[in-house]
């Protein structure tokens, strides 16, 4: 990842902001539409958050300085997102306060390990019902499991994408991971 | 049912071994442990049979028709947007462009020779973040939020003041341009009024007095504390804005 980083680094310099765009932005734009969908919700605010994020990004292009261009793209993304968010759907956003109660309240023993779900019931969950999971996810918990578990993220990338240590993308992802895996094993 | 911090730290790692993040040691050491201990394994067993099932049952949905065309068209406009009032106020100094090569040359050069140019292009960065869905991109009006958001993104950390006791409250922060130095900027609001306060790395003092008071009906209040340019532009009525730079400007940094 380091080799390939500093390669689009270097085949940077010299370009101009447009050419830059296009090296650095324009690849990641269907993982942005997605995180944007996860985020939102729906297709065309994902839309609109992506051409806002873009926007964003272009303006800040010079200020890219090696390092995963993706993650970099999602990060604006996700900062757009929850510009959006804030404005049009306040009541799903979770302050820090409630964050840390949620990551207190899933932290407690109960939630999870007293009644095992059997993997090979995990395994049959259809589309709809992952679906339906993941999106009922706290959205710090839902970003860090989308970037994972769906766009193939390494643990430094969701990092920087999503500007928490390394630490907190792991307790992050272990809680959206068992949070999933009860409300499957609810839904039976 | 109780856990420990150490259940828990090896919940996390059979996590990070299924996510191929261990390194060797570490995976040898929990995958020992999972052949002890059955809870874990069949964590393991889970967490695989959830991963496999997001994988073949939500397909990668690639992004609409149109949307990469759509971003390329709005980026090519806002380039030359942005290049248009730059380039009038270039002409009124087109001898000196002339001479100046190197990017961040031409940032010192500009701002010190004229800061008609820098008020330029920041009164254009702030009429479009008004037009933007939102004008910042951090939103916070807690400034230890807004400050650690800068790093990283900038080459300096702009000092971030609480003014919501005097009725200016922290809107959040962005990003902006000016020549090709990305800059800081806070965004404070007084009653429905935004004001854009911007930080410009200065290389020396230069002639306040050069400095427009307004540009495109935006009042701008320009002043040089320890080595930083600050230019405040608002549709504020010009003396609230000197209030408010004057507010900013005698308030502590707590850090």
């Amino acid at each position: 990842m380091k080799l390939v980083a500093s390669g689009v680094q270097e085949s940077l310099s010299g370009l101009d902001d447009n050419a830059r765009f296009r090296t650095v932005v324009m690849p990641h734009i269907d993982e942005a539409y997605r995180l944007a969908r996860w985020l939102t919700g729906n297709r065309t605010d994902a839309e609109d958050v992506v051409q806002d994020a873009s926007l964003r990004a272009f303006r800040a292009i010079r200020e890219f300085a090696g390092g995963s261009p993706r993650s970099w793209l999602l990060s604006i993304v996700r900062n757009t997102a929850y510009s959006w968010l804030r404005k049009n759907r306040p009541a799903t956003i979770f302050t820090v306060e409630d964050l840390e109660a949620v990551e207190l309240e899933t932290a407690k023993p109960g939630e999870s390990n007293d009644e095992t779900p059997e993997a090979a019931l995990i395994a049959k969950a259809d589309a709809e019902q992952l679906r339906i999971a993941i999106a009922a996810l706290p959205t710090p918990f839902r970003e860090t499991l989308v970037l994972r578990d769906i766009e193939g993220l390494d643990y430094r990338e969701i990092a920087e994408a999503t500007e928490v240590p390394i630490g907190t993308v792991m307790s992050r992802l272990a809680r959206a991971r068992r949070r999933l895996i009860a409300t499957i094993q609810n839904d039976r | 049912m109780t856990r420990s911090k150490s259940d828990d730290n090896s919940v996390l790692l059979v996590h990070a071994y299924l996510d191929g993040e261990l390194d060797p040691a570490n995976t040898l050491g929990i995958t020992q442990q999972m052949a002890e201990a059955p809870a874990l394994a069949a964590e393991a067993e889970r967490v695989k049979a959830l991963q496999q099932a997001i994988h073949e049952r939500l397909p990668r949905e690639a992004a609409p028709a149109g949307l990469h065309a759509r971003i390329e068209t709005s980026v090519g406009g806002l380039k030359r947007d942005r290049a248009r009032p730059s380039w009038r106020a270039m002409a009124a100094s087109i001898a000196l462009t002339a001479m100046v090569t190197g990017s961040s040359t031409w940032l010192v050069a500009s701002s010190q020779q004229q800061p008609t140019m820098v008020a330029d292009a920041l009164v254009s960065d702030h009429i479009r973040a008004l037009m933007a869905p939102e004008p910042v991109d951090v939103a916070s009006s807690d400034r230890h939020t807004v400050k650690p958001w800068f790093n990283g993104r900038i080459p300096s950390s702009p000092r971030v003041v609480d003014l919501g006791k005097e009725d200016f409250p922290l809107v959040g922060g962005r990003v902006d341009v000016v020549g090709r130095t990305p800059v800081s900027t806070l965004v404070y609001r007084r009653a429905k009024h935004l004001i854009s306060l911007t930080a410009v790395p200065a290389e020396s003092q230069y002639e306040l007095d050069r400095s427009p008071r307004s540009v495109n009906g935006y009042n701008v209040v320009h002043w040089v504390e320890n080595g930083v340019s600050y230019w405040a532009i608002s549709d504020l009525e010009a003396k609230e804005l000197d209030d408010f730079a004057q507010l900013f400007r005698t308030s502590q940094t707590v850090l």
